[in-house]
């Protein structure tokens, strides 16, 4: 019998050591893992969504704010009557049953049925009280003036994780500033699921979007987004754009484009429409581009106003192409104020010959053109030159006129604003301030970029300029008692090698008033089909902007 | 040198003290926080309909929403600017 107690002790040891083991496997291998089950057990961690950001006009109010809106979800298990329930959800929030009836599937908790639900809508389907139906409050995007500068706001749609980002314009450019920081708290529960105080404050502090202020006027935005409307449909525009920047500060006023979008419904337009054609998008612009050329002539001084063209007289011939004037009429021995006032071509060959090609290529470099404007929205784009070996003479000839070199609208409304600004280039933007979650208010200080030219020839710039709206061929259309600086510019276009001789981008741009500039507004239309011409489209387009612009401002005619 | 029972005792006296004080206020403040809760959810509640009103204010006080009640109103815009190349006559006067 002496077996029995070794065997018992031996026993005992051997159950010993396993519970030893046992324990061990539990509190030391897997501790990690049932803490953490015991924390699902007895907390929650509760995500603290921040609130994206306002975009907000010059008059502090938000053209893109926050609206509560509700998800709908259905928790299959608690539904008591499934027929009626999916019945009454359909016929409320226009999902057809099949599709809803299809979600609803068994071992299923939470079924998301529609997102967007406004508040009133919301009470509707509450006060019906159907089991197993509840609502998760969110904020959406709200846009008070609908679809405004919708180019310019951009939108917010879904990332890969299904959170919310900003795409294109001033929603993609500050999508991170925008949308804040997530927050986390954890919430003890006692046995009953009720929440324990005393141990709250474990949290991970987020942080709400900052609020964004921009340079656009609201009023002068929407009377531009009215008036090109307007302009398309009279003139039978494919679309139009019109930019309006403040020279002194660099303060982009207004900034439209059409066709446009909906940032609220973003989905059911062509993903082509979200991007924003003034800042983006490239264009022989035409003679608009002559007044540049012209100032960096004078500011080199190989022409003065007098200077007189003697290869003006006829077409010209440059290495196998005839150039011609756009309206096939040549004024001999004219000069250099009498060749913008008649957007004469020769005459512009002959001042691009005389400025050659290294300076063309310097001046029109400080003017910031082949070059990004540093606009702080998102999507710019520029042309870049061609190598200086590959200018010909034909490339210096047309560039002359501004044809054979593409450039974006603002490249050309910012480089136009040097003529109104004393010869000074400032960094355009459309955010003035930021003021964050505390209510600081950090704002943006304009930021001087270059001086291409002098303010003399500025000056002498802005007189020729004068004279041109005063006797060029957009003059019936002028604004009487007001000195306007402009230029029209009726541009061909280019397809497959050869230029489209029906259709054209046609342009003005110009500043006022000449005394003291309190804008510079470029206005484009895309293939107008009621005349070709900028006089007779963009021309007028641009006055009677110009003219409620000036009424708005209280600037009293000074003739 | 005094028997150091009375240290011992006080000491021992102040530890079941603040025990109990600790008890009561952790009972006190686990109950707080469905109050707590209660005060939050009407925070919210609050929050959403303010959210709510703001945006009706924003609809109502639009550009968009003032024109288009004023066209239905009757309101017609300026369409043109007069410049008086002299000055009218009563002004001479």
């Amino acid at each position: 019998m002496k077996w029995r107690y070794p065997f018992v002790f031996i026993t005992f040891v051997a159950l010993f050591f396993s519970i030893i083991g046992r324990l061990f496997y539990w509190q030391v291998v897997k501790a990690e893992m049932l803490s953490e089950l015991a924390r699902f057990q007895y907390s929650g961690i509760v995500k603290i969504l921040p609130r994206r950001g306002e975009i907000r006009t010059s008059d502090g109010f938000p053209i893109v704010a926050n609206k509560v809106s509700y998800l709908l979800f259905v928790n299959p298990t608690e539904i008591k009557d499934k027929n009626k329930t999916i019945s009454t959800i359909s016929s409320l929030v226009d999902i057809s049953t099949a599709s809803i009836s299809s979600e609803l599937l068994p071992g299923r908790f939470w079924v998301p049925i529609k997102a967007g639900i406004d508040a009133k809508k919301k009470e509707e389907i509450e006060k019906i009280n159907l089991p197993g139906v509840g609502f998760e409050e969110h904020y959406t995007r709200f846009y008070p003036e609908a679809s405004i500068a919708a180019h310019l706001v951009g939108f917010v749609g879904k990332n890969e994780s299904g959170q919310d980002k900003g795409y294109f314009g001033l929603e993609g450019y500050y999508d991170r500033l925008l949308r804040g920081k997530e927050g986390y708290g954890v919430e003890l529960h006692d046995a009953l699921g009720r929440p324990i105080l005393s141990k709250r404050n474990e949290q991970t502090k987020g942080m709400e979007g900052s609020n964004i202020v921009l340079s656009i006027d609201r009023s002068i935005q929407f009377l531009v987004e009215n008036k090109l409307k307007n302009a398309v449909k009279m003139y039978g525009a494919l679309g139009g754009m019109v930019g309006i920047i403040q020279p002194q500060t660099g303060n982009i006023i207004a900034m439209a484009s059409l066709p446009s979008f909906s940032q609220k419904n973003y989905q059911e337009y062509d993903e082509g429409l979200y991007k924003n054609p003034f800042i983006t998008n490239t264009y022989e612009l035409g003679s608009t581009l002559k007044p540049i050329v012209m100032a960096s002539a004078l500011d080199a001084g190989v022409v003065t106003p007098q200077t007189k063209c003697p290869i003006c007289g006829g077409p010209i011939t440059v290495s196998d192409y005839e150039l011609h004037t756009w309206n096939d009429k040549y004024y001999k021995d004219t000069n250099m104020i009498e060749v913008i006032q008649h957007s004469d071509n020769t005459g512009m060959v002959f001042v691009a010959s005389q400025l050659g090609v290294d300076r063309m290529i310097s001046y029109l470099t400080r003017f910031g053109i082949g070059s990004l404007t540093d606009i702080d929205l998102q999507g710019e784009t520029f042309s870049s030159f061609k190598p200086r070996n590959a200018w010909y003479a034909v490339d210096l000839a047309t560039t002359g006129f501004g044809q054979g070199i593409s450039i974006t609208p603002i490249e050309l409304l910012v480089a136009f604003s040097a003529l109104a600004n004393e010869g000074k280039i400032l960094e355009p933007r459309v955010v003035t301030a930021f003021e964050n979650s505390n209510g600081e208010i950090f704002k943006v200080p304009p930021k001087v970029k270059g001086t291409p030219i002098t303010a003399k020839t500025a000056k002498i710039m802005t007189e020729i300029l004068v004279n041109a709206v005063e006797k060029g061929e957009a003059q019936w259309t002028k604004l009487k008692g007001y000195r306007i600086a402009g230029k029209t510019g009726t541009a061909s276009i280019p397809v497959a090698g050869h230029y489209d001789p029906t259709n054209t981008i046609v342009s003005f741009i110009g500043f006022a008033p000449v005394e003291k500039p309190k804008f510079v507004m470029l206005v484009i239309l895309d293939k107008p089909t009621s005349s070709i011409y900028a006089a007779e489209t963009a021309a007028p387009l641009f006055f009677d902007i110009a003219k409620d612009i000036l009424s708005y401002y209280g600037i009293p005619p000074s003739e | 040198m005094k028997k150091p029972s009375h240290i011992i005792i006080f000491l021992l006296g102040l530890i079941i003290t603040l025990s109990i004080v600790k008890a009561i206020v952790y009972n006190r403040l686990s109950t707080s926080g469905v109050y707590v809760g209660k005060i939050e959810e009407e925070i919210g509640f609050y929050k959403t309909q303010n959210a709510i009103l703001s945006e009706k204010l924003l609809a109502f006080s639009s550009l968009t929403n003032i024109s288009a009640k004023a066209t239905e109103l009757g309101f017609v815009k300026n369409s043109s600017l007069m410049v008086l190349k002299r000055l009218p006559l009563a002004v001479k006067q």
